[in-house]
């Protein structure tokens, strides 16, 4: 009797023990180093690209893009727009639930939309047009606009599309920024401020045999060489950024391959118009002239930007013959300085923000404008000083560049408008408001971009910003990692890749 | 022990006033926190929004009083920038910075300690010299630059350490050495010139009070009279140095952490000014400063252990 | 910011008996070091002072993108930069910045810190008590974070950085001066003084300033590389010096960037904090020998 229970005893426990080894094998981490700290976790309050890398895990969107910048279905499987351009009506996917469980319908599309209609909302602005929403029926939903607009369904790719939970929502209130829930590949396991955050595999996600690994942690690394060095380690597989003076340095054996293709943002800065020396547009074409976007694409970012001269990158169908930069010409610059009254120089206060490569471009404009004898203070700033300066028009010269939108519209629209939101230089045109505002409400590509590169004409001669280059898409990736699909917006999707 | 409380008590006015400065500072930052924290695609009804939540237009007393009433409560409010509890930042920042410091400092012990011994009881012997330049040295190097070149030689030209990469010390406490170290030993041979020079100087003079000249006279050995009767006065006022250094730890040490990547208190502090976050900047300077209270009592008591005639 | 510690007792400093050649010799090591921090912080002096005659290119402006990290050339005698500006023409404008730094920041804490530590330190009572709460407040604060703070608020740049670091410093001088007004006022001849009559001022002024200064000036000497050390800190941060100027700081921070693929670029403003941090040090250990050296060893 007792040999038979120890031996129970013992066969129960070596079943235990293999059970316990046969546990399912190692969970396959994907780490992506972000080069900032993404704010808060909830698409109505953010405001850096960071974030939507982020997001991009954890939320689907109604749509979104792929890598050619065409809009693709996502959690709306198709779409039809109204002959007049303002209403549109998006059949919804079926059979798709939220990470909590609930189920991803008309009603919750409703709700996120507006959601981000609210006062608080960030995202107020971009749905500004949307003035009656209908659902339809459960998966169909009916959204009338004030006026065409172009490039609503492109806003429908970004955080205004984004899909949130309404039950997370309404039971964590301000606490959801802590507690996101969408239907995206992977879900919300917790972070730690400034160093990591960590998201878990979403097993009910509705495409099939997505995702495809168990866990996502975005690592922290605000300098980029620790980043690079991390991804030569393996500690980390994708960075979004990377070493400017590496990339011609890429080994044949190397663990990592650079990835370097357009996005659709341009950096720069804003001349304010409103007060001297700037309010003289030959004093602004003067400086246009003097840079040499060529020379700092190469110096500060080895070629891994294209000199620009426009908002519209090549990975826009905006872009056009406005975005070659012009030939440095110091003797022409003098004469327009003496057209306006400046013929012995002046100077200016170039208020910039602090990361290296900015600043190298700031000294590189000093050294350039210099022989028109032109001088510039660099003021190193903090973004929030930045931006406070950029509204309240408490600058000569300000570098604040824009991460880029899919939609051309929302990359100049804000920008040079007369009052735009943007609209630091505040320059006022009524010619380009009216182009911009047609190229706005015109449903046909090619004659969108006829009314933008008519703007641009005017543009390059009143120059009330000063674009520089158009950054590229920068990641370094594993070799081991597969499945990365690159898309301009610069932000890495994370459902299909795999190690 | 009374005492203690009376220390404890006197502290008090020390941790408001310095609440008291940071705020005011903080309060005269130019640049808007709102504009930091919703970006350029803030509209205005969303900042209006905002700085009536954050209660930014009120009065700055009120604003201060209103965030001393939730301290004394413990609630130390949600950071402006991610809307994370401030609380649960500082808990996992803190013991990053403790051990940091700790580790730094107990480097610098093993180094100073036996040199600043063998340099006062040998004063005219090599080792003093040597022990001399190598203090003078480490006090004049800067320590960021000390990090950079250790960077270059450990992790770039060896590869034997990795730049940086921190693991926190619960999820894999070998990781976690293995990147302390550099930062760890960069910073403890700085304090280690310090410590070493205070504790050689302080030993001297022990070793000159008569008593010491009886314990010679007795016959006693030299490294019995060093280490067994000299030693345990002049640690007085090294103990002193070496509190003050350690408190000091708890917040400088902002380059080091960030050219070692290291998520300390220092470099969370000074990120918060930067991004105006001004309720994780008031958390992590009164958790800074409560440090340096517990350190100082800490002295203060090691003092009454080592030297009963103390009464402080 | 770690003031050094130094010992206000007058015990004497040898452990055993010494024999008379051996005390010399130690005497002349001693000012031999002393003499070599003195040469550094002259070459400083005169490097800063000559900056403009000595450079082979203007510091800022003088960019040649063809050129861009280079080695050391008969052209480029330390090499380019990032932006290939030449490195020894930046390393001379530097000096003049670290010069700037610790006349400033230290000028200002001894302006400010001596006189109200020997007030406090005479007068006792409710003053000292309010002064040494405010210092204590100080000092609980962490120093980078005070410098950073104020520098900021006082609107960021190279002179306002100074300013902030000098505040950080006055609590170490007061300490000191009130320990020295304390103990003086207690000496012979200033009761001797305060018997005929002298007023307070007089007896500040006339007795306790001159003969608590060497240890203030040798705090002072020891301050200055310390706040050079500060300064490259706060341009490493981002306050400071103008992004163009050269300060050793920003060099350094901007070397940082290269670690990888140009090291060289830390070697020089590392190693020019490094020496001068060291002459100053050196001065104030020789300083220390001359007024008193029972202090030192």
């Amino acid at each position: 009797m007792n040999q038979r229970v120890s031996r129970f005893l013992l066969s129960t426990m070596s079943s235990a023990v293999l059970a316990a080894c046969s546990l399912p094998a190692l969970a396959v981490t994907l780490n992506i180093s972000l080069d900032a700290d993404p704010g808060k976790l909830d698409p109505t309050q953010s405001s850096m690209l960071n974030e939507r890398i982020v997001y991009q895990s954890i939320f689907d969107k109604l749509v979104d893009l792929d890598g050619e910048g065409k809009i693709v279905p996502m959690l709306a499987e198709r779409w039809t727009v109204s002959e007049d351009q303002k209403t549109y009506t998006l059949f919804l996917r079926k059979g798709v639930k939220f990470q909590d469980g609930t189920p991803f319908d008309a009603k919750a599309v409703e709700f996120n939309l507006l959601r981000g209609q609210e006062k608080t909302s960030l995202r107020r602005n971009e749905l500004k047009y949307v003035s009656k929403i209908t659902v339809v029926d459960d998966h169909t939903i009916k959204l009338d606009l004030s006026t065409p607009f172009a490039p609503f369904l492109s806003i429908l790719t970004d955080r205004a599309g984004m899909m949130s939970s309404p039950a997370a929502v309404k039971k964590y209130g301000d606490d959801y920024v802590n507690h996101p829930v969408g239907t995206g590949p992977f879900s919300y396991e917790g972070r730690l401020k400034g160093a990591t955050i960590t998201l878990k595999k979403n097993p009910d996600y509705w495409r099939a045999g997505l995702p495809k690994v168990d866990e996502v942690v975005y690592k922290i690394m605000p300098d980029v060489n620790v980043a690079f060095n991390n991804l030569r380690s393996g500690q980390v597989d994708i960075t979004n950024r990377f070493p400017y003076k590496e990339i011609t340095n890429v080994p044949a054996n190397a663990s990592y391959t650079v990835l370097n293709k357009p996005s659709l943002g341009f950096r720069g800065f804003y001349m304010n118009t409103g007060k001297p020396p700037f309010d003289k547009k030959e004093v602004r074409e003067a400086v246009d002239i003097l840079i040499d976007r060529n020379a700092i694409a190469k110096v500060v970012y080895n070629n891994a930007v294209a000199a620009g001269h426009s908002p519209f990158s090549k990975a826009q169908f905006a872009n056009g013959p406005s975005d070659v930069p012009p030939k440095v010409d110091v003797a022409r610059a003098k004469a327009l300085l003496k057209a306006a009254g400046k013929e012995g120089g002046f100077s200016f206060k170039l208020t910039l923000p602090t990361t290296p490569d900015e600043l190298q471009v700031g000294q590189m404009i000093q050294g350039m404008l210099r022989p028109a004898g032109i001088s510039v203070t660099l003021e190193k700033t903090e973004l929030a000083t930045q931006i406070e300066a950029g509204k309240a028009g408490n600058f000569e010269g300000l570098f604040v560049g824009w991460s880029g939108r899919p939609d051309p519209d929302q990359n100049i629209y804000d920008f040079v408008t007369t009052n735009g939101s943007l609209n630091y230089s505040h320059f006022g045109a009524k010619e380009v408001d009216d182009l911009l505002q047609q190229a706005r409400v015109e449903g046909d590509q090619a004659k969108r971009k006829g009314f933008y590169d008519q703007a641009m004409a005017i543009l390059v001669k009143e120059v009330p910003y000063i674009y520089t280059v158009h950054d590229n898409v920068l990641f370094g990736i594993a070799k081991s990692v597969k499945g990365f699909q690159y898309v301009p917006d610069g932000v890495i999707r994370t459902a299909t890749v795999s190690k | 022990m009374p005492k203690l409380l009376k220390r404890l008590l006197l502290s008090l006015p020390t941790l408001l006033l310095v609440s008291m400065v940071v705020f005011s500072l903080l309060a005269v930052l130019p640049g808007d926190p709102v504009a930091a924290i919703l970006g350029m695609e803030a509209t205005p009804e969303a900042a209006a929004a905002l700085r009536l939540k954050l209660g930014l237009d009120d009065p700055l007393l009120v604003q201060y009083g209103r965030w001393l009433w939730a301290v004394l409560h413990g609630d130390l409010g949600r950071s402006f920038i991610d809307n994370t509890p401030v609380a649960d930042a500082l808990w996992q920042r803190l013991p990053v910075t403790i051990e940091l410091a700790i580790g730094s400092f107990l480097v610098a012990v093993i180094i100073a300690v036996p040199a600043g011994i063998l340099s006062a009881a040998r004063p005219r012997g090599w080792a003093n010299a040597i022990g001399t330049l190598i203090a003078l040295f480490g006090m004049s190097v800067p320590h960021f630059w000390l990090g950079m070149l250790f960077i270059i030689l450990f992790a770039v030209k060896l590869g034997w350490l990795p730049a940086s990469g921190f693991v926190p010390l619960s999820v894999d406490w070998h990781a976690n050495l293995i990147a302390m170290i550099m930062p760890m030993v960069v910073t403890g041979l700085r304090e280690s010139a310090i410590l070493m020079r205070m504790v050689r100087s302080s030993l001297l003079e022990v070793l000159n009070e008569d008593y010491i000249r009886t314990a010679f006279s007795k016959g006693l050995r030299d490294w019995q009279v060093v280490l067994g009767h000299a030693l345990r006065n002049a640690m007085i006022p090294v103990l002193t140095a070496s509190g003050l250094m350690v408190s000091g730890m708890l917040g400088g040490l902002v380059i080091t952490e960030s050219i070692f990547g290291i998520p300390g208190m220092g470099k969370m502090i000074v990120d918060a000014i930067f991004q105006r976050d001004y309720v994780t900047v008031q958390a992590g300077v009164l958790a800074a400063t409560v440090m340096v209270v517990i350190v100082n009592l800490g002295v203060d008591l090691l003092y009454s252990v080592i030297d009963p005639r103390i009464s402080r | 910011m770690n003031s050094s510690t130094n010992t206000t007792n007058t015990t004497s400093s040898q452990a055993l008996p010494e024999l008379p050649r051996w005390r010399t010799l130690r005497r002349f090591a001693g000012n031999r070091l002393a003499l070599i921090g003195a040469l550094i912080i002259g070459l400083l002096i005169v490097l800063a002072l000559a900056a403009p005659l000595l450079a082979h290119y203007d510091p800022i402006f003088d960019q040649d993108y063809g050129n861009l990290l280079a080695g050391p050339s008969a052209e480029h005698w330390l090499g380019t930069d990032d932006l290939g500006r030449d490195i020894y023409t930046r390393m001379l404008f530097g000096s003049r910045i670290s010069l700037q730094a610790a006349l400033i920041s230290v000028g200002l804490a001894f302006s400010l810190g001596v006189p109200i530590g020997i007030v406090s330190g005479y007068y006792r009572g409710a003053v000292d008590a309010i002064v040494m709460r405010v210092v204590d407040a100080l000092q609980a604060f962490p120093s980078l974070i005070l410098a950073l703070a104020l520098a900021a608020a006082l609107g960021g740049g190279f002179y306002n950085a100074m300013v902030a670091v000098g505040i950080g410093f006055t609590s170490s001088f007061v300490r000191l001066a009130r320990g020295q007004a304390m103990t003086i006022r207690n000496l012979d001849y200033v009761m001797a003084a305060r018997s005929i009559g002298a007023g307070h001022l007089r007896i500040m002024w006339r007795y306790i300033l001159p003969n608590s200064l060497a240890p203030l000036v040798i705090q002072a000497t020891f301050a200055m590389g310390t706040a050079i050390i500060a300064e490259a800190g706060l341009s490493y941060l981002g306050l400071g010096a103008k992004p163009e100027d050269p300060s050793w700081g920003s060099m350094l921070h901007i070397a940082q960037g290269y670690l990888n693929t140009t090291p060289m670029l830390a070697m020089w403003p590392g190693l020019a904090i490094f020496l001068v941090v060291l002459g100053f040090n050196l001065l104030g250990d020789g300083i220390r020998e001359v007024f008193d050296p029972k202090l030192s060893r």
